[in-house]
Parts: structure tokens; sequence; C-alpha cells
């Protein structure tokens, strides 16, 4: 499919996401609705991945691009990130190796479970 | 003639681009995690707004059409996730409870640590999705009152994190399987982290590409109870 036909498939789902997102009574970001939406319209074959497939390789393959705007605004507020450098660096640091040791040994325990329970379907 | 240049929508959308292909030219020579293009971009955008004294307000002008973008680019990582389907109805349940559990861990820790420092209510917002992929964790941030550039910042340092210590806090934690260890990258560090995960091995890349979408979804749906 052409590429302006992707592009007004994939920007035709953010908009109808943030329709249903302004309409949900609890806070549920559009962006993240279009993302179920997308897949649920793949999973059911609506979609083809042909259907969008240019149009989503390019934005994934330069997805860093999308956010250089949002981090040049820290300008804007490099006051409160001075005042957290510390803790906001600290924090992020060390919560991630907890994240991957709580995560690993879930899922290791997990697989072990559903081993003994006759093995995975694999 | 330089005021023109510098009012029109044009100069921020060139300035990112420009620097951004300039970012992932040093990451592809120098092949360091460290070089990343988010980073080298944001950091040349900031020093040329500096030394030519352009307000900030001109630069968004550009810098808005390309944020517009966000949407679109969240929505495709679904493509990401279709790709892996087999992989994910193979593993669903070890997918579902290390992705919940990873992402209760991140925001919660992330919560009691910031209470414990006395970080402010803007800035704890901002880092309480710091283990999800950027476009998420802005809507998250953003949705709960934080600042979507400390957001980013967050993430990056704990993509970066992830990215360069992967394969340290298998070992470390003795995680051996390799579905765990996809996993858990990607629970922690999203798109920095499966690109160190691809490099174990073909699993655990995928397991760490499907780890971002479900996290990310997962802390969306753990946040709108907070």
């Amino acid at each position: 499919m052409k590429i302006i036909e992707q592009i007004c498939v994939v920007f035709a789902i953010c908009l109808a996401a943030e329709g249903i997102s302004a309409i949900l009574p609890f806070p549920f970001p559009a962006s993240v609705l279009s993302m179920v939406l997308l897949f649920v319209l793949l999973a059911t074959k609506v979609l083809h991945p042909d259907h969008i497939r240019e149009k989503s390789e390019f934005l994934l393959d330069n997805m860093a691009l999308f956010f250089v705007p949002a981090c040049v605004s820290i300008l804007k507020y490099k006051d409160a990130l001075m005042q957290n450098l510390l803790p906001i660096l600290l924090i992020c640091i060390f919560t991630t190796p907890l994240v991957f040791l709580v995560t690993g040994h879930v899922v290791q325990l997990t697989m072990r479970l559903l081993q003994k329970k006759g093995g995975p379907r694999e | 003639m330089i005021q023109a240049m510098t009012t029109s929508p044009l100069l921020g959308i060139v300035l990112c681009i420009a620097t951004f292909l300039l970012g992932r030219w040093v990451q592809i020579k120098t092949r360091s995690p460290l070089a990343n293009p988010l980073l080298i971009s944001t950091a040349l955008c900031i020093a040329v707004l500096c030394l030519f004294q352009i307000p900030y307000e001109d630069f968004s002008k550009g810098g808005d059409i390309i944020n517009m973008m966000l949407g679109p680019v969240t929505a495709v990582l679904a493509l990401g996730i279709y790709n892996q389907y087999a992989v994910l109805k193979q593993y669903f349940l070890p997918v579902l409870l290390g992705c919940t559990a990873g992402s209760l861990t991140s925001i919660f820790s992330v919560l009691g640590l910031c209470h414990l420092f006395g970080v402010d209510d803007a800035v704890t917002a901002a880092m309480m999705p710091k283990s999800c992929t950027t476009p998420i964790a802005v809507s998250i941030a953003e949705s709960h009152g934080g600042l979507a550039a400390i957001a980013a910042a967050c993430v990056m340092i704990a993509g970066l994190t992830g990215s360069l210590c992967a394969p340290l806090f298998a070992r470390w934690f003795r995680i051996q399987d390799p579905v765990a260890q996809g996993l858990a990258t990607g629970a922690c560090s999203h798109a920095l982290g499966t690109i160190k995960a691809r490099e174990m091995g073909e699993l655990q890349g995928a397991m760490s590409s499907i780890a971002i979408g479900v996290c990310g979804l997962i802390s969306v749906v753990i946040t709108i109870f907070l």
C-alpha cells in the first residue's frame, strides 16, 4: 500500500483513539489506546501488517527523533530538574536493577511451575 | 533575514532532524550505548538555541509539529507486539505475571523513594513511569501532572542503565532462563534494553520487545488507580 494511505490509516486510528479517550470515565492516554486499537485490528485481521508496514517501520526506526522536542523543553523546567537532580539520578539508577530482579525471578518461577504441570506448549 | 528564519516552524524541524542524524552518525561510528542519538540531539539543540539566543518559543513552533507524531509512534508499537504474536501466545502466563510484577515494582519503588527523598509531586509524577517506553511514559506523566521533559530524561537514564548492565544483572541475580532475561530487560529498560537483549539472543530480543508494550499497558492500568 502507498505510504500516503498508510499515513492516513495510522492517523485515523490515533484520531479515533483521541475521541474514545475523551469519553472514557478514567484517564487513559489516547496514544496507548491507539496502540491497543491497532493491535486489536491486526489480531482480528481487519488490518494486514502490509497496510501499515512502511509507515510503521519509518516511525519505529526513527523513534528517538520524535522525542527531541520534548527533551529540549527541559530548558523551560531546568530549575525543577536541578533542584531534584541527585534524587532523580539515584532513584532511576537504583530501581532499574530492582525491576530486573523481580521480573526475572517471577518469570523463572512461573516457567518452572508450568513445566511441572506438564511442560510448556512447545 | 535571521529573524525570518528563526521565527519559521521549519527552524525547529530542521534543527531536530539534523542534530538527530548527527547523533545517529556518532552512534554508528563509536558503537557505544552512551552515544545515544536522543541525548546528543537534545544537547546540540539546546546548545544551538543558547548560542544563537533563539527563544524557546521559536523552536517549539517546529518542535510541536514533530511532537505531534508521538501519538502515531506509540500506535505502531502494536506492530512490534503483533510480529511476536506466536511467541506471546506461547509464553502468555510468564509474560503477564512477569510484566505485572515488574511494573508494580517500578512504580511503587519510585513512589516510595521519592517520598523518602522529599521529591515534589510534579517530579514524582514524571518519574513514576520511568521503566516504560518514552511515548507511554510521557502520556502517563502528563495525565498525572508530571513534566514530559523530566519523564523523558528519567526514561533515558533507566534505559541506559539497563542497556549497559543487562547481562551483568542477569549474572548477579541468577536469571539464566532466556525468556526471563528478555522480559526482565524489556521491563526495566524498554527499547534501549531491547537493543542489548537482541545481542544476548533472538528469544531474549523477542521477549524484550513484547515486554515494552505489555509493561506500558499494565503501567497505564496501574496508574489509573493512583
